[in-house]
Parts: C-alpha cells; structure tokens; sequence
C-alpha cells in the first residue's frame, strides 16, 4: 500500500522524471556515508535482503491490495544508506515482474525507502526509550508505514492536474468523444462528481492502509523477536536490558 | 513469486523467433511500447497496442498460465479508479495502460533471462547496481528453495491454520525470520566464494 502500484503514463512526466532525480540526488548523498570495503563486504547481504523484501511483496493479502514490504527489518539489517540501494534493486525487479510501471522506480524508491531509512532511525531511537524490543519495532514499523503512505499520497495528489486532462480531454478517442459531447449539458453536480476526486481516494487508502500497517508492524515484531532468540548480534542492540 | 523460476525457465529454453532475438532488441521495443503508454491518450489506440502485444504473446508460445500474470497490476488499477470520480473513459484508458505494460514487461521477461537484460543494463548504469541486480536475483534463488523447504515443514506439521490465526501468523513470523536468517548466513558464505574469485565490486556476465 505504501509504495505505488501506478502504471506507466499515468503521472505527469516531469512528476516521475523528478522521481529519478530525486532518487539519482539521495543516492549519491548517502553513498558518501558508506566506506568502499565495506560496500564490497555488505553486497551480498543487500542481494539477500532485497531477495527477501521481494519474496515478502509476492505473498499478497487480496482483498486489501496488501503485500508486506519487511522494508523496515531490512532497513534496521543494512543501514539507512544500503537499504535505499536495496530499496531501488527491489523496486527494477518488481518493475520488471509487471508489479508497478518502470517510469515510477524513482518515485518508488524514494517513497519505499523512507519506510526503511524512518523505520531504521525510529528504532534506534525507541530502543533507546523502551529498552523493550516488541514497542520499539511496532511503533518503528507503524510509524515509518504511515510516513511512506503519506509520501504515497502527496506524489498522487501532485499529479492531480495531470488526471484532470486525461479524463476531460476532448475528442481523442471514441469514448471521450461521448464525454465532451454530454459536457455541454452537465450539471454542476455532475461536474464536481467528473473532477479528480483524493478525498475518496484517501478515504480508501489510509483505512486499508492502516490494517496493512498494524498487520506488517505485528509480522515485524514476531520476525525480530526470531531473529533475537537466534542471532542478537545482527540487530546490534546497544546496552541491552539484562 | 515462484512464477520466477518458471519465467526464468521459459526465457532460458523458449525457441520462438522472439527468444532468438537480441535482448537489446527487445527492450528496445520494450521502451517503445513505453514511450507509447506515456505519451498516448486515445482509447483505440491503446486497443491496437493491446491487441498487438496479444497477438505476439502467443505467436512467441508463452503458456496460458503465465497470462495471468498480466492481470496482477489490476488489482491496484482498481484504487485508482475512485481518484477519476467511476469515468468511463478514464478508467478504460487506465486499465489499458497498466494491460499494455505488463502484457510487454511479462513478454520481456518470458523471452529473455534476467541477466542478459542485467548485462544491457550494465552498459548505462553504475556497476555497483548491476552488481546487487545480479546478486539479488541469485539471491531470490536461493531463498526461494528455503521458504520452500519451510513452507513444506510448515504444512506438514500443521502449522498454517485458519482455526488458529495467531498461531499461524507467528508461524509465518518465524519462517520470515528463519528466511532471513539463513539468508544472511548464506550471503556470507557467497561473499567469501566471491572473493576467492577475485571479486571487486563487479560482476562480469559473458552471457554463457
């Protein structure tokens, strides 16, 4: 629900052109961040990470449009810089499985990694607070979940422009041609019901959306605790409660 | 996405006249029928490209089964249908764009294995990414064949239950954790093959 499942065409050209630019611009700041060796040493892990997000985004819950991303447990796993590049191998592979267009990989990106990189920084943080693993993932995973579907709706929301012209645009194909020729005598409720409408849009998605947070923040914390009782050392929990 | 497997299978051993094409030929058309989706706006014409894409679908002999998979991006159409107030006109348009690219991207996809469409792409992007396209789809392999071993052992000790949600879902919880887990025991294994290699940052493809 977080990242957008658009097709190709769309949204606004420069929209997802600055998508890509935006995506090209974060990239690089973060890179200089990583060291050279250890780029090297931690690809394999990002491949297996990525993997695994994908292998998540294909078990999907229908009847709410939900996939579960494991952004935010990859993103504690790799760091905020490696899980944009995760987040980015992530979004080409599902492009390329018809999962989402190929022109919205940058938007895409940079909507999908925030879940990771806020995810990341907020459980740092409630770790520090809580000292107690199941509230800091939940509220980790809710809130970066919530931030990202909020990213989600405002990139939708900027292309609003955009869906007006495609629904009233005028005698290019045999449909609209019907649509221009009733306009004449339309209403202005009738208007107003043509116009792009993001309130129902938002009316559907953020309640959808918030069963979907709860459901990956609950599938988190059973994840981590896992991954604690097994392997401590990869979350790497400072000054853990005795 | 067990479905990559079989799609991976069918580029690798498909014998139409489209397998035989180059891949940089083909996505080059790929970004044709791209450069179509994003510029057109006129129903017929989408009808043509639609039907186009159809009529090569099944002249390259893809199995029905794998059409399906054209469908998916449908169900998210489906959200944005409420943003264009039930528009006949605009949601046709809608589908038909999102029919149109996954029909192409599937064709793309069931005629060319991955890492030749990787090798292409390592000609215009940094090598750093191809490297983690590369290592995440051997990768997804690799996985693929452990929530397949854990998803059997799940099943047969009775462990997916729809009389027992929460049970199951922790169960599923675990078997994400066990994934990863083993993942990134594996991922060290493959950096230390890797190295002895002579791996540095970059992963050659001679398309063999």
């Amino acid at each position: 629900m977080s990242h957008i499942h658009l097709p190709d065409g769309v949204l606004p050209v420069w929209l997802w052109v600055s998508g890509y630019l935006g995506a090209i611009l974060v990239g690089a700041i973060l890179f200089r961040f990583v060291k050279e060796e250890n780029l090297s040493r931690r690809l394999p892990l990002l491949g297996m990470m990525a993997a695994a997000m994908i292998l998540g985004a294909s078990v999907e819950i229908v009847p709410i449009a939900y996939h579960i991303n494991l952004t935010v447990i990859s993103g504690i796993l790799l760091g905020p810089s490696l899980i944009f590049l995760a987040t980015l191998v992530v979004n080409v592979i599902l492009a390329l499985f018809g999962h989402g267009g190929i022109t919205v990989i940058g938007l895409n990106t940079l909507i999908l990694s925030i879940e990771g990189i806020v995810g990341y920084f907020l459980f740092r943080f409630l770790w520090r607070v809580f000292k107690r693993l199941t509230p800091a993932i939940f509220i980790a995973t809710f809130l970066a979940l919530f931030s990202s579907t909020l990213a989600m709706i405002g990139v939708v929301s900027l292309g609003a422009s955009h869906y007006e012209e495609l629904i009233h645009q005028e005698g290019k194909g045999i449909f609209e041609f019907h649509l221009s020729k009733e306009k004449e005598n339309v209403s202005g409720e009738a208007q107003e019901k043509s116009e792009v409408n993001l309130k129902r849009f938002i009316a559907i998605v953020l309640p959808l959306g918030f069963i979907g947070w709860v459901l990956e923040g609950v599938i988190t914390v059973l994840i981590v605790r896992y991954i604690h009782r097994l392997r401590p050392d990869l979350l790497k929990l400072e000054r853990e409660p005795a | 996405m067990i479905q990559l497997s079989y799609l991976d299978y069918l580029a690798v051993e498909g014998k139409s006249r489209l397998h035989r094409l180059s891949p940089k030929k083909k996505i080059i058309g790929m970004a044709v029928v791209l450069l179509f989706i994003v510029t057109m706006r006129n129903l017929p014409g989408f009808l043509l490209l639609y039907a186009l894409l159809l009529a090569i679908f099944f002249l390259s002999r893809i199995p029905l089964k794998i059409f399906s998979l054209t469908f998916y991006p449908l169900i998210f159409a489906v959200l944005f249908i409420f943003i264009s107030g039930f528009q006949i006109g605009f949601i046709l348009l809608i589908f038909l764009k999102v029919l149109c690219g996954s029909t192409g991207v599937v064709l793309l996809l069931a005629t060319t294995p991955y890492p030749s469409i990787f090798r292409i792409l390592g000609k215009v992007l940094p090598s750093l990414f191809v490297t983690a396209l590369f290592l995440t789809y051997r990768s997804i392999f690799i996985l693929l064949n452990v929530l397949e071993e854990t998803q059997s052992a799940l099943y047969l000790r009775g462990g997916l239950q729809w009389r027992h949600p929460w049970r199951s879902l922790t169960n599923i919880s675990n078997a994400f954790g066990h994934l990863i887990i083993k993942g990134i025991d594996a991922s060290e294994k493959m950096y230390e093959s890797m190295l002895i290699r002579g791996f540095k940052n970059k992963i050659h493809y001679r398309g063999e």
